[in-house]
This record gives C-alpha cells, sequence and structure tokens, in this order.
C-alpha cells in the first residue's frame, strides 16, 4: 500500500489517497475532509507514464483524466515489478535513459559521427540528386545568367563566335538544351561548359588545333559535360551547404542568388575523373554521329596535354591525360568506322581559323 | 486496511513555479528522436516534438505538480503535412513566379504578391490553431487549459494592426504585439481561472527605446538588460483571474542571470557542436521558469475543470516552422 494524491479531473484538489496494487488492476482509496471513496483502475485503461522523476504520476479514462502522484516509497519499483510488460510501463525513452552515462556517450559519439559524415558527405551527394532533377527550364535559366555574369570577365571574339557557332550548326548534335558556343581571348588553353548548354571557349586552343576534328570532339566533349548535367552537379556539391542553409531559413529563391554570385566558383570546379571519361566518350559519340576520324579526340588531347608545364604533370589532381588517350585510343580500336568528309564543317572551320 | 487521519491532512499548496528537467535527461530523448528521424528520413519529427513537449511539461511543476502535454506524434503529424502542404504550395507560386521573372515581370509581381499575402493571411490562422491546440492538449492535476478566441476576432486584431504597423513603416510594432497578447491572453482558460494581458505598447516602445541606445553606448552590453525587460514585459503583465480574485506572474530575473544564460548556451553549442542543445533548452526553461512566481491569492487547488475535449492539430506545426515567437 502506497500513500499519494488522487485528482478526479473535475477539481484540482488534491485528495489524500492509498493505492493498493492489486493483480490486475489498482485501487485508490481516497478521503477529504467531508467525503471519501474507492477507485478501480484497469491496467489497459491507464496512460502511458513516462520520464517519472521522485514523483511517479498516473493517469486514467478519458477526458477529463483521473490521476494519482506518488512520492517514492519505492511506488515506481513496485509498480514495475507487479505489472512486468503492462504498456502503460512501455517505454523506449525510458529503456534508453536506463542504459546511462554509457549509453548517451556512445549514441551521441555516434549521432556526432552521422551528423559529419551527412555534413560532408549526405548533404552534397543530396544537393546533387537535387540538382539531376532541376526542371530543364529553371536550369538553362540559371546557366544563362552565370553565363552573362562569366563574359563580364572576358572579351568576346564575335567575328570567331560567329564562325563558332555556324561549325556547331553543321554538326549534327543530340541534347537536351540549345547549344549556344562563344570564343573569348584568353592564353590558357580551355574550354568550359556550363549548365543549360552554354559553352565557352577560349581562342588560346582554338589556335593551337590543327584539324577540325578537334575541335568537334572538344565541343562534343563539352556538350557531354552539358548533357549530363556534370556542372550543375559539381556546382551543387559544392554549394550544398549554401542550399542548405537557405532551404533551412525559407529562402529558397535565394539559392539562384547564391549560385550566380559564385560564378567564380565554376573556373575552380573539378569534375571526377569518372564525368570526365565519360564525357570523353560523348565526344567520341558526337565524332562518330558525324562520321568523322576519332583521332580528333585524341589530338585534342594532346593539345591540352603539351599546355601543362612538365613538374604539374606529376602532382596534378586531374585525371591523368596520358591515361584518358590510351583509354580513347582503346575505344577507337573497338568501334571503327567509316569517315567521310563535311563540306559544311570545313568551311566553318577554315572561317574561324581565317584570320 | 490502517486509516491514520495524520497522513489525511490537506494543506493548501503554494503556487510556485519549478522546472526540474536535465539536460542530460533530455539528451537520452533527443538522441532517441534523432536516431529515429534519421532512419525516417525526417518523417518522425512530429513525434520527436510530441515527446520532448512530453518531456518539457512533465517536469515543469505548479505547486509541486507537474503539467502533462497530452499532443500525439500523430496528431502533429496531420498538422505538419497540412502545414506543409500549404508551405509548399505558397513556395511553389513563388518558385514559378522566378522562373519567368525576365519573360514576364508581371506574372513575377501577381506571384510575390500571393506569396506574401498568403504568408501574412496563414499567421493568424497558425497563432489562432497552435492556441487551440496547445491550450486543450495542456492539463494539470487533470484540469486542461483552454482557448475561446474565435478566428475572425484574431485576424481582425492582426490586421488592424499589421496595418498601423506598415502605414508607420514598423513603429507601431511595440504596439501590435502588445494588443496581439491581449488578444490571446484574454482568451486563455486554466480551468476555471482566467488570463489577461496588461502590458501596454508604450511601455514595450520604452523599453525598446532604452534598449536601444544604451545598448549602442555600452557597445552591446545592456542588450542582455534588455532582453531581460522585455521578458519582464512578456511575463509580468500576466493577469490571473480566479473566483474574482486577482493575482500575478512575477519575473525575478535580473540582467545579470540573462547574460549568464546567453554567453553560457552559446558557449555549449560552440563547444559542444551543438550536440548541447539539450542542456540549452533545459537552462533557459530552468531559468526562466524558476525565476517566476505568482504573486497574489491564486489558490492551486481551487481549479474546477472547464474545458471540453478538442481535437485538432492542424495549425501547430505551421507556427512552429514560421517561428513566430509570441509566447
Ligand atoms: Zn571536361
Amino acid at each position: 500500500m502506497f500513500e499519494g494524491k488522487y485528482y478526479n479531473g473535475r477539481t484540482s484538489k488534491g485528495m489524500p489517497a492509498f493505492i493498493i496494487l492489486e493483480p490486475h488492476y489498482i485501487r485508490i482509496n481516497w478521503q477529504t475532509d467531508s467525503d471519501n471513496g474507492t477507485e478501480v483502475w484497469h491496467l489497459s485503461e491507464m496512460h502511458k507514464t513516462e520520464f517519472n522523476d521522485a514523483t511517479t504520476v498516473l493517469e486514467y479514462g478519458t477526458f477529463p483524466r483521473q490521476s494519482i502522484a506518488v512520492f517514492e516509497q519505492g511506488f515506481q519499483q513496485a509498480l514495475e515489478h507487479k505489472y512486468k510488460g503492462a504498456t502503460f510501463l512501455k517505454s523506449g525513452y525510458s529503456s534508453f535513459a536506463k542504459t546511462g552515462v554509457k549509453g548517451l556517450l556512445i549514441g551521441g559519439l555516434g549521432l556526432l559521427l552521422v551528423a559529419v559524415a551527412l555534413f560532408f558527405w549526405g548533404v552534397p551527394a543530396l544537393a546533387e540528386q537535387v540538382a539531376a532533377h532541376f526542371p530543364k527550364e529553371y536550369e538553362h535559366a540559371m546557366g544563362e545568367k552565370l553565363y552573362e555574369q562569366m563574359l563580364e570577365g572576358y572579351t568576346v571574339d564575335s567575328a570567331k563566335t560567329v564562325a563558332l557557332q555556324k561549325y556547331l550548326d553543321a554538326l549534327e548534335v543530340k541534347s537536351d538544351f540549345p547549344i549556344r558556343a562563344t570564343v573569348v581571348e584568353n592564353e590558357a588553353v580551355n574550354a568550359f561548359a556550363m549548365p543549360g548548354g552554354f559553352i565557352l571557349v577560349h581562342d588560346a586552343l582554338l589556335d593551337k588545333m590543327e584539324h577540325h576534328e578537334e575541335l568537334a570532339g572538344l565541343l562534343g566533349h563539352e556538350i557531354g559535360h552539358v548533357q549530363m548535367r556534370h556542372s550543375t552537379k559539381a556546382m551543387a556539391r559544392s554549394l550544398s551547404h549554401y542550399m542548405l542553409l537557405s532551404v533551412l531559413f525559407g529562402d529558397v529563391s535565394g539559392v539562384a542568388a547564391v549560385i550566380v554570385d559564385n560564378a567564380s566558383s565554376m573556373y575552380s570546379l573539378e569534375y571526377s575523373r569518372k564525368a570526365e571519361t565519360a564525357s570523353d566518350k560523348a565526344g567520341l559519340a558526337l565524332l562518330a554521329q558525324n562520321n568523322l576520324n576519332p583521332k580528333g579526340m585524341v589530338w585534342l588531347m594532346e593539345r591540352l596535354n603539351s599546355n601543362e608545364p612538365e613538374f604539374l604533370k606529376f602532382i596534378s589532381t586531374h585525371p591523368r591525360t596520358a591515361d584518358r588517350i590510351d583509354e580513347l585510343n582503346m575505344l577507337i580500336e573497338e568501334s571503327k568506322y567509316k569517315t567521310a568528309p563535311n563540306p559544311a564543317l570545313e568551311t566553318a572551320w577554315e572561317e574561324l581559323k581565317g584570320e | 486496511m490502517e486509516q491514520t487521519s495524520t497522513v489525511l491532512e490537506t494543506p493548501v499548496s503554494a503556487p510556485t513555479l519549478s522546472f526540474k528537467g536535465k539536460g542530460s535527461e533530455l539528451f537520452g530523448i533527443q538522441i532517441v528522436n534523432i536516431a529515429l528521424m534519421l532512419v525516417t528520413l525526417g518523417l518522425y519529427y512530429p513525434w520527436a516534438k510530441a515527446k520532448n513537449l512530453q518531456y518539457i511539461y512533465r517536469k515543469t511543476e505548479l505547486a509541486g505538480s507537474p503539467f502533462t502535454f497530452h499532443g500525439t506524434g500523430k496528431e502533429m503529424f496531420i498538422g505538419f503535412i497540412k502545414g506543409m502542404g500549404i508551405f509548399i504550395a505558397l513556395y511553389g507560386v513563388l518558385i514559378y513566379g522566378s522562373l519567368h521573372i525576365e519573360t514576364d515581370p508581371g506574372l513575377y509581381f501577381i506571384c510575390l504578391g500571393i506569396f506574401f499575402a498568403g504568408l501574412s493571411a496563414l499567421v493568424p490562422l497558425a497563432i489562432h490553431g497552435m492556441m487551440r491546440y496547445r491550450t486543450s492538449r495542456t492539463s494539470w492535476r487533470g484540469i486542461h487549459m483552454g482557448y475561446r478566441g474565435t478566428l475572425g476576432a484574431m485576424y481582425k486584431v492582426f490586421l488592424k494592426n499589421l496595418f498601423f504597423t506598415v502605414i508607420t513603416l514598423g513603429f507601431y510594432t511595440p504596439w501590435f504585439t502588445a494588443n496581439l497578447r491581449k488578444e490571446i491572453f484574454g482568451h486563455l482558460r486554466f480551468g476555471n481561472a482566467r488570463f489577461s494581458y496588461e502590458g501596454e505598447g508604450t511601455e514595450l516602445f520604452m523599453i525598446n527605446i532604452k534598449g536601444y541606445f544604451l545598448s549602442i553606448f555600452t557597445l552591446g552590453i545592456y542588450s542582455f538588460w534588455w532582453a531581460k525587460d522585455l521578458i519582464k514585459f512578456y511575463i509580468d503583465n500576466i493577469l490571473i483571474e480566479q473566483d474574482g480574485k486577482y493575482s500575478r506572474l512575477d519575473s525575478s530575473l535580473t540582467g545579470m542571470q540573462y547574460l549568464k544564460l546567453a554567453l553560457g548556451n552559446m558557449f555549449i553549442m560552440v563547444f559542444t557542436l551543438g550536440l548541447g542543445y539539450s542542456w540549452v533548452v533545459t537552462r533557459t526553461l530552468a531559468v526562466l521558469i524558476n525565476n517566476c512566481e505568482i504573486i497574489g491569492e491564486f489558490n492551486p487547488d481551487a481549479l474546477a475543470q472547464t474545458e471540453e475535449e478538442y481535437k485538432n492539430a492542424t495549425f501547430e506545426d505551421m507556427a512552429d516552422m514560421m517561428d513566430i515567437g509570441i509566447i
């Protein structure tokens, strides 16, 4: 028998009571100055009791609930002993709390590890997934803004741009986006693909090229990046934490602004080795589709290679060009086809190399 | 059974408020919550929140008896889904508009308008729904709290005050806050006890003016005293009427205590990489609640049940998501 307070759910007056734990129910004998009575609580209608401390609170029945409060006297232990396994005593939270400091520590460290893993791996991976499912118009609009932003730092060679676009028009291209290519003045042998089909080619790269198949290969490679959304995904990865924050703080429209503000990150984006290989294959596919010499891809690699200072070749994190060339040669061996001259492309090429 | 009348005396309980929660206990709950949220990709959130509230209520005591939160994860899940639905729809409109910002600026501004109109129309709805839900799910010694305000009255107060706030370029904000609290507390019931709010906008305005300038002059140090004044404005103006007798809540919080609390919380968050959030919650509640007392003739033993059963979780989580900290 335990001493406690009984509350009948109609007033807040605590009535002194004796609580008796019977085998299948709880009996409460309460008494006030003017009145007394007995309540019988069936175990099945008792509400779950959790987070008890020195005082154990039990609630019973439908609205308004009756309740009892018992201060210590080993009441909690007696309940658990008497009604082992009863629903109202079950709590995943309480049983976890019983594991003590060790459980809390292990749980906490485990969570911390998961949080770190999520932050450095999960969030970027999720962002990549989201980016892969961006609506096309949105991706195009974003790419256009980026592209305009990037062009501000360059001088456009408009004559060569017209010729390049002509070359592009003469190519047979499969793409979800309209492809727009621009030639800019820059001494680095390089080219970029931006989301939504915008391609930027440095004139130094064009100057180095000796065959138009190289250009076709380059365009195929960059269109491959666009088509497989490599730049969108890579940007989403590198900006994933900004994106997470802006989503958390409810500023979804801010994401686009953040991306455009970080246009400069386009230069430093690194595609994975896998992405480059996939785009190299796309370059080959474009050459094949237009019956052009697949060696164009290999020549292109050689141009890029010759530009790299010797010492960088050892420390560079980029996939090594020599490896890429080997792989290309293997692929070319595997699927041979007949090449055919393409006068339209050659005219555009001559125009491009004209001056 | 031996009956001794000595244990059966019933002394009147003093209406003291206290918070008995421990950071380590809450942490144990949070770990389980977060683990389950990870496994369910966040869907467990409403259940996690219900569990948190159940713990916090259970550890908040009035006159030695704990409060009970009766809300369930399922109820909160329904509210969460509805809230999310409305938010996603509103954001959908906004994103749709921003896609056409260049081609059709008119459409963009219409979408922006719908977004903000929708958002401001939601606030009163969310406050109302949350008050109805939270109070109906709160009990103490079996006596439920209740909210008798109507949605129409809430809209009237909200929109009227919003209008004045907009045309005064924000100067009316303190009156807005005070009037909103009057509307909310004026309809709050705790059994047969009724609440009211006596704080005036002018008072809040003066607190803000004083706080703003003194914070500048003291390079921000005064901001802790400013925050203390705001908390006291929110708490000390709450009146309770019970059987014709009035009592008042009173906070003895000092600026120094608030400073210790705020800096301590900041250190805990930084040095535990956020894992110490549970301690931040319990510390904060302990400082706020343990410093709070009821002055007057409030008799915690004389409350009578007046509420009827009420179910509706619709707006609970929407208010939470928008984080409008009105109470
Ligand atoms: Zn590439």
